[in-house]
């Protein structure tokens, strides 16, 4: 009796004292942010002198009006949710059309398919630009919203591919028999019962592409050379940096703009991605 | 992710005789899979197969970028690249930021996921959140942010350490040639960890309570359950998280970009910055030679991850026979 | 990697320009009207204009929405560039059939503006371009801005410029015992006062490390005034770089290092960032180049009364001492896209005006074209300092382009060579490098070999052209070598 009891009030302890490291760690990634929200209410000077001190003289909330309207970050936060939304839908879609056929069934081409998506995969992306300006430009989509999102959706997104594939692969065959004997047509059996079974995943893939639609960087950046008012957050903010040389206040306040949706949509997303992983690896 | 080996067969391809006809009837049978597929084929074959076709093309030119073709010089890049001691230097850096990134990303991953997986912990999405909040922002923010919080100077934590009287002198994090790869590891790992934290956290959820509870009324104490149950239980994880990272440590392009460009002196020139640098950076740029570069250092990377799939698969066929 | 870009500031122009350049649209107008028949008035026409020149743009634009208002239908689009992916823009641009009409092309390295317009990218100035006076007459060069016999483009800015002008606080330079109004004239002085000004966090002087060729410009500025030729040595073609004004100038700044008065952030800064922490007051002293005024002006106007400059300093007073500056480049170029270069070109005569280079020397960037400008111009008097500095210490140097314009083919077929002085620098500062001497040897050997290969490979398609075109016999220490020297 008496050592269990003891036990426990150790374990509580013990818990105690991994939470207050935990906080402290997590102090430690939160405070370059706490850092940058206060540097978008502070002064340019006042940015060097203050050193640890985060509190600003007096906050200068004109940074932020400075870096929405004048800088164009509305129009930014405008382009980059209808980049990073076209993506996702598109991405979600052919992943999982081809994750379910990959997953499922057997066909001739299929290895060499699966081989084609592994090798890929490794293969670091990004420098491979100008071709894709190239095939765009041949499109007429260079300077133009849908060359972004295709070019997003057609690189490298191995990883939801092989996501569904091994989802679906997982499903008991049963559940379809049973739809095809009700009549249910290949088409009717993957919209109606297989994709919604598919959530978990769905979830997952979603908010990955979310991740790298939002930051991506190199192609928004070369594909909107020619027409600033495409570019999106990840682009502006690096082309204020570049013309604005010194305004770091305007800097740190179109930085936290451009984060806020991000992090609100992780904070209520989070649970949906463990779980999504989780199912979606589990075999 | 995890592609089993044998997958359901199912509509097609049930018995296979090589005769043509007997092919194309097995195709028209399974006509709405390649519809299916098709969307996924087309993207892929223009935005990733096709810059990879076309990049080795440019790689066999003398090419500036500003003509509309170059001079086809054959393998006169390679051969170039291979005695260049600035490339072996970025490659060099690269294998160091891998050697030293990954298990640091990787194990501090793992450990954060066996805390932060207690489900009497309290604040558990709140320090989840804040522990993914580098993840989410773009790599050149953290580059700016991360270049005053080390400043030797006026950042905080220099001033810290200055204040308390533990140092005397400031440390120059991102400055000083020795210490600047350093640095840059351990601000890649801040930015990254949360995507591996999830992962880690994922597949402990792939994990049995059961398990626990069968270990626990034998005996086992939370140090054995941990080296008993759930050790063995992520080995396989532990495979496909090092990998996925290995990966994305090869592409840190713009947070090197904004952080120290590269310097100083090369000190933190990975590949990519390499390239970035032919291609772009430089007054004439050298498309060929930067085609060339990122082709070979693509072709080491493949090359690892075969490797380590062979190892694995051999690993996996000696516990098969030794059953 | 970046260069230096000021940001805009909304001074406005005098009244003189507006009129002048109102007269000079009048002109152009008149002369379009001739050259492109009477449909033009009615074409609807937008000029796309790139340029990274920000602290222009006010002067820019009040010329464009002049010469708007003058020719109805043309309208001129300015897209203000970062210089960190201008190049790689243009290069996509011009790719994909989306090049600007106008645009600059950042740098003035020569062997770029060759390469460039042997790969097509520019149209020459349409034949209604006058060049008439003086400073335009001797800037349009074979192989610089004129390709073929044909002009393509202008300098906007004087030669007689430097970028190691010595910039200071006044209360740093008192604080130091030295004459805030005067500063330190020489290399000990300098060194003296930036140690009396380094206390706890405050600095004697800030070097932007991480931007590499403006750390190479300030070691050639500092290894001239010691006496060291140029980029190379105009007496025998050879490159001087392992040579003792280059150790000399390089362990000069290294020596703040170990004095402890260099700003140990340094080595993460580039101009701006640099500027910006010397402007807070973390360092009394900053090199930089004229602009600097124009810029703290815009952006820390709040120290702008504090400001002192003077002209380079000196390894040891009482001997002249010089540096020497190509001729000036092109800034503006016509793109072989454009559909109009007559209309182009009218545009690009209201910058060779008088009325511009008075607008440009009040913007206090670089110097304009004509420097007697700056004298009836309303300007910063460190600004004035700085630039009469110029004309004592800069002079012209050769150009083996202009010797034999063939050389333009050796630049065009030279592939960089890294590291470079700054490079050097940087890896000096941050332990990377620990015998500076064979290192900058090592470049000078490099890029010596580069040269020679360049040569060869030019020489075996049959073209004129050999070192000597490197070698100026009759070239004089302090004179500038103009155009009559080469016929020599």
């Amino acid at each position: 009796m008496m050592a269990s009891e003891r036990k426990t009030i150790r374990l509580r302890w013990g818990t105690l004292l991994i939470a207050a490291l935990l906080a402290l760690l997590c102090l430690l990634w939160v405070y370059p942010f706490l850092w940058l929200l206060s540097a978008s209410l502070k002064e340019p000077l006042e940015i060097f002198s203050k050193g640890l001190n985060l509190i600003p003289d007096k906050a200068q909330w004109e940074n932020y009006a400075r870096a929405w309207s004048t800088a164009g970050f509305a129009q930014y936060m405008l382009n980059t949710i209808l980049v990073t939304a076209g993506t996702v839908l598109l991405v979600v879609l052919h992943c999982a059309l081809s994750g379910y056929v990959l997953g499922r069934y057997d066909f001739y081409g299929r290895r060499l398919i699966i081989g084609i998506l592994g090798a890929t995969f490794v293969i670091p992306a990004g420098m491979t630009i100008i071709p894709i300006v190239d095939l765009t430009q041949d499109l007429g989509l260079l300077s133009s919203r849908w060359g972004i999102i295709l070019a997003l959706a057609g690189s490298g997104q191995a990883a939801g591919i092989l996501l569904y594939a091994g989802y679906f692969q997982r499903i008991p065959k049963e559940l379809e028999e049973a739809a095809v004997i009700d009549g249910a047509s290949f088409f009717t059996v993957f919209f109606k019962i297989m994709l919604p079974l598919a959530g978990p995943v769905t979830a997952t893939v979603s908010v990955l592409t979310f991740l790298f639609a939002w930051n991506s960087f190199l192609i928004p950046l070369v594909f909107t050379f020619g027409s600033p008012e495409l570019r999106t957050l990840a682009v502006g903010m690096l082309a204020f940096v570049g013309t604005n040389e010194t305004d770091w206040p305007g800097m740190a306040a179109a930085a936290t703009l451009s984060l806020l949706p991000v992090v609100i949509l992780f904070f209520f997303a989070q649970r949906y991605l463990v779980e999504g992983f989780a199912g979606a690896v589990k075999s | 992710m995890a592609m089993g080996q044998g997958a359901a067969p199912a509509s097609a391809g049930a018995r296979k005789d090589g005769s043509a006809e007997e092919i194309a009837r097995q195709v028209w049978q399974s006509r709405w899979l390649y519809v299916f597929l098709l969307p996924t084929v087309i993207l892929y074959s223009a935005y990733t197969i096709w810059p990879i076709v076309a990049s080795i093309r440019y790689s066999l030119l003398d090419w500036n970028g500003f003509d509309s073709d170059g001079v086809f010089i054959g393998l006169a890049n390679y051969s170039e690249l291979a005695s260049d001691p600035q490339f072996w230097n970025a490659f060099g850096n690269t294998l160091m930021f891998l050697v030293l990134a990954v298990p640091l990303r990787v194990g501090l991953a793992l450990v954060l996921a066996v805390a932060l997986n207690d489900p009497r912990l309290p604040f558990v999405r709140v320090m989840r959140t804040a522990l993914f909040l580098p993840v989410v922002t773009t790599g050149a923010i953290v580059g700016v942010v991360m270049r005053f919080v080390l400043d030797p100077t006026g950042g905080p934590i220099n001033v810290a350490l200055l204040d308390s009287g533990l140092l005397e002198r400031p440390v120059n994090f991102l400055g000083q040639a020795s210490l600047a790869l350093y640095s840059a590891v351990a601000i890649w790992v801040w930015k990254w960890l949360g995507v591996t934290l999830i992962y880690w956290l994922a597949a402990l959820q792939t994990i049995p309570k059961d398990l626990y509870e069968a270990a626990s009324i034998d005996g086992a104490g939370h140090v054995e359950q941990f080296r008993y149950v759930t050790v063995p239980l992520l080995v396989p994880f532990l495979i496909i998280i090092t990998l996925l990272t290995a990966v994305e440590a090869t592409n840190v392009f713009d947070l090197l970009l904004t952080l120290t460009g590269g310097g100083p002196f090369y000190a933190t020139e990975v590949i990519d910055i390499f390239v970035y640098r032919q291609a772009f950076a430089a007054n004439i740029p050298r498309l060929g030679y930067a085609s060339a570069a990122a082709l070979f250092f693509g072709a080491c990377i493949v090359l690892l991850a075969a490797l380590q799939m062979a190892v694995r698969w051999q690993l996996r066929r000696r516990a098969g026979e030794a059953r | 990697m970046t260069e230096d870009l000021k940001p805009v500031s909304p001074a406005a122009l005098g009244p003189d320009l507006t009129r002048r350049a109102f007269l000079y649209g009048t002109v152009a107008a008149g002369a379009v009207g001739a050259a492109g028949g009477p449909a033009f008035a009615q074409a609807a026409k937008t000029i796309e204009w790139w340029d990274q020149f920000a602290p222009l743009v006010p002067l820019h634009q009040k010329i464009w929405e002049e010469f708007s208002a003058k020719n109805p239908g043309v309208k001129i689009a300015y897209t203000q560039m970062n210089p960190a992916d201008m190049m790689q823009a243009l290069q996509l641009a011009f790719r994909s059939k989306r090049a600007p009409d106008i645009h600059s092309i950042l740098t003035s390295d020569l062997s770029v503006t060759n390469q460039l317009s042997k790969a097509g990218w520019f149209s020459p100035l349409d034949a209604s371009f006058n060049a008439d006076t003086p400073f335009l007459k001797e800037a349009l060069l074979e192989g610089m801005t004129v390709f073929n016999g044909k002009a393509y483009s202008f300098p906007i800015f004087s030669f007689r410029q430097h970028e190691t002008s010595l910039w200071w606080t006044k209360p740093f330079m008192e604080q130091a015992g030295i004459d805030p109004a005067a500063g330190p004239k020489t290399w000990d002085e300098m060194r003296k006062a930036a140690q009396a000004m380094t206390k706890g966090r405050t600095y004697g002087l800030i070097l932007p490390l991480q931007f590499t060729n403006r750390m190479a410009n300030h070691v050639l500025d500092l290894a001239q005034v010691a006496g060291a030729p140029g980029r190379f040595d105009w007496r025998t073609g050879a490159y001087p770089f392992g040579s003792e004004p280059f150790v000399q100038a390089v362990e000069f700044l290294l020596s703040f290092q170990r004095d402890g008065s260099l700003h140990p952030a340094s080595s993460s800064l580039d101009a701006r960032q640099g500027r910006a922490r010397w402007a807070a007051g973390e360092a009394g002293m900053f090199f930089d180049g004229p602009w600097n005024s124009g810029v703290v002006k815009g952006s820390f106007a709040q120290v702008l009364d504090t400001l002192g400059a003077a002209s380079i300093p000196l390894p040891s007073s009482g001997q002249p001492a010089f540096t020497y500056h190509t001729p000036p480049s092109g800034e503006f170029w016509i793109s072989s896209q454009c559909e109009d270069p007559a209309i182009a070109t009218k545009i690009l005569q209201l910058f060779t005006t008088d009325a511009y280079y008075v607008g440009l020397a009040e913007r206090m960037d670089q110097p304009p074209l004509d420097l007697s400008a700056v004298d009836r111009a309303n300007v910063h008097p460190t600004y004035k300092t700085v630039v009469e500095g110029f004309k004592k210490v800069v002079r012209l140097a050769p150009e083996p382009l202009i010797k034999n314009p063939n050389v333009a083919q050796v630049y065009a077929e030279m592939k960089p060579v890294t590291p470079g002085v700054g490079e050097i620098v940087q890896g000096a500062m941050g332990g990377a490098v620990s015998n500076v001497k064979a290192t900058l040897q090592q470049y000078a050997d490099k890029l010596t070999a580069e040269r020679d290969r360049a040569i060869k490979v030019v020489k075996d398609k049959g073209v004129q052209v050999s070192l000597d075109d490197w070698v100026f016999p009759n070239w004089k220490q302090g004179e500038d070598y103009t155009a009559s020297h080469y016929k020599t």
